[in-house]
């Protein structure tokens, strides 16, 4: 009884402020009450008209896509080397490096970035680039873990000797055993790396430049218009979100 | 092929584990079980010789090439693993046919091999499944017709049997043993379950702490072990203590033994050892080697029954076999009777 009362007041202070958010994005005016007055869509067709938040949701997909695909590319061979190859000393650095960006607040990382690529020498501050090599930072921790802890589940070295004894070179057997039998995990390691990226606000804050803002930070500013205005900014982000998370439940049900 | 190991030294880093001068030959299709107790190093020796571990000093020799350096997928050594090792994402005729592709024998020959290998384990009509849908017994025939698709030179089984229950594992002993033979493949198998080793090996060699202690047929493992661990680990035994009194007789303490004592002088320690189907349940009074004392547990075993029988003035029981246990004596004959080193 007791432990349903908590979880449901959990779950009302989970659910409360999402509630309230879909319904004032579709409140006419919401000024000092628990509750909007009158309805409208009039904030979605300004946000559909503005040209800042159309590119800053334009900016954000790239830099989400961007990190999902270099992800790829660094963390299948990461994860493989880390539980295969690597010799305890160069496991435990490999893992302290890619652990750090975690543990590490992110304005210290966004701090660095400001004083090294603000320079002379590399001029690359406010530059998607940029912005992508910093959200691959943050995100690839989060996807290697998910990798290894699959490789060592699958015990996935246990079929790449079956496989080598029956005459398969090395990289026939990453790409013919490793890489299919950890689709799964890297499916739904991406969606967490897709969602992250897409709602990462203290990094991308402090290194875009004004061209290519992301959809979180030009959020920001619709706080300081109309309520209803940023409501609706902000259930958009909520829909992206729970796509992710929908398309991730759903590729780990199905591996 | 003849496979060969020519004073094989491996020791993992860091410790005293690994194999010591281990010197075996095999003949080609002979199959050669190697049993011990766990750390005794057989596993090592097998992954040794599939290149799956490597850096060992001596040589492995399969028909006339060394293989120390082969990388594994060039050693063209089929391999049997405990846990199967099936690709999971794979169907069963594409993990059969799996070495084929490697070798690069084209599509349409390929499926047609692994489906002959696969109708020859009996699993023809499960080609599409995944390895999954299959139980432990179809995943292990699965893996051994993967082994043998692409004709390897040898054939390695780690422990192929030990995943499995008992009434599946004798049925599929008795299969792996026949396509064996069927295919002339080289063979080492690692087991820890001697019964395994007796039934299917053609000569056995016992490893204890990474030494070969005796090479040759089950028969010569049974019945002439050269020291007690040999005794103790194959086939059950007595196994005691006495002292050589005179030609041909032994002293127990509780009893005077009549056997063949060789070269052995008056006064030497000796162990003697007698396997349990060699002692003979209320024998006549006037038979040799009489001992008359009381049964101490007794294990109803269906076609026989094995028993523990303590003769008067006994430390320790003597085993035997018969259909029915002693009441009150039992006789073993002196050629029976096998002294040990003390």
């Amino acid at each position: 009884m007791f432990i349903r009362l908590v979880s449901l007041s959990y779950m009302l202070y989970l659910v409360l402020p999402i509630v309230l958010i879909l319904v004032g994005s579709f409140g006419e005016t919401w000024v000092n009450a628990l509750l909007p007055e009158g309805s409208t869509t009039q904030w979605y067709l300004e946000l559909w008209e503005d040209r800042s938040f159309i590119r800053a949701f334009v900016t954000s997909l790239i830099v989400g896509a961007a990190s999902c695909a270099i992800n790829t590319l660094l963390c299948v061979p990461l994860a493989y080397s880390l539980v295969h190859g690597a010799k305890q000393k160069n496991r435990f650095a490999t893992r302290l490096l890619t652990l750090l960006p975690v543990a590490v607040p992110t304005i210290t990382l966004g701090f660095g970035y400001i004083l090294v690529f603000n320079t002379d020498a590399m001029p690359w501050l406010g530059s998607t680039p940029l912005l992508i090599a910093a959200h691959v930072v943050l995100t690839l921790p989060y996807l290697t873990q998910a990798l290894v802890t699959d490789l060592r589940h699958q015990r996935l070295d246990r079929l790449e000797e079956a496989a080598a004894t029956l005459g398969a070179r090395p990289i026939q057997r990453f790409f013919g055993i490793i890489v299919p039998n950890l689709r799964a995990s890297l499916l739904s390691g991406l969606v967490m790396v897709a969602a992250l990226s897409i709602g990462e606000f203290q990094l991308s804050n402090l290194i875009v430049g004004f061209q290519n803002r992301t959809y979180p930070v030009v959020l920001l500013q619709a706080f300081y218009g109309a309520t209803g205005f940023a409501c609706a900014a902000t259930v958009i982000l909520l829909l992206l979100a729970t796509v992710a998370s929908l398309t991730s439940t759903l590729a780990s049900k199905k591996a | 092929m003849s496979l060969s190991f020519e004073q094989v030294g491996f020791q993992y880093r860091g410790t005293s584990i690994g194999v010591h001068d281990v010197s075996l030959s095999l003949a080609s299709g002979e199959l050669v079980a190697l049993i011990g107790p766990s750390g005794s190093g057989k596993t090592t020796l097998l992954r040794l010789t599939a290149g799956l571990i490597s850096g060992h000093s001596g040589r492995i020799v399969l028909d006339g090439r060394d293989l120390s350096g082969m990388p594994v997928h060039e050693r063209h050594i089929g391999m049997m693993f405990q846990h199967y090792a099936l690709f999971p994402h794979l169907t069963v005729l594409e993990n059969v046919g799996y070495g084929l592709k490697m070798a690069g024998v084209e599509a349409g020959a390929r499926r047609k091999k692994s489906q002959e290998m696969l109708d020859l384990v009996g699993l023809g009509q499960l080609a599409g499944r995944r390895p999954a849908q299959l139980s432990g017994g179809q995943q292990q025939r699965v893996a051994l017709a993967r082994a043998l698709a692409y004709s390897p030179q040898a054939l390695l089984l780690d422990e192929p049997l030990s995943a499995l229950d008992a009434s599946i594992r004798g049925q599929l002993r008795d299969q792996i043993r026949q396509l064996q033979q069927q295919f002339g493949a080289t063979t080492l198998l690692v087991t820890h379950d001697q019964e395994e080793a007796l039934a299917m090996a053609d000569r056995i060699a016992l490893l204890d702490q990474g030494r070969v202690l005796q090479y040759g047929t089950p028969t010569e493992l049974y019945e002439n072990p050269l020291n007690e661990t040999v005794a103790r680990f194959v086939g059950l035994s007595t196994i005691c203590t006495a002292t050589v009194c005179g030609e041909g007789e032994i002293d127990t303490g509780y009893a005077r033994l009549r056997c063949d004592t060789g070269a052995r002088a008056p006064g030497e320690q000796v162990k003697l050892l007698v396997r349990p189907e060699h002692i003979e349940a209320d024998p006549p009074l006037f038979a040799v080697n009489r001992m008359e004392g009381h049964v101490t547990l007794n294990r109803y075993l269906g076609s026989f029954n094995r028993y523990d029988f303590m003769p008067h003035g006994a430390q320790q029981p003597w085993l035997g076999e018969a259909r029915s246990a002693p009441a009150d004596a039992i006789a073993v004959a002196p050629e029976h009777i096998r002294l040990l080193a003390a």
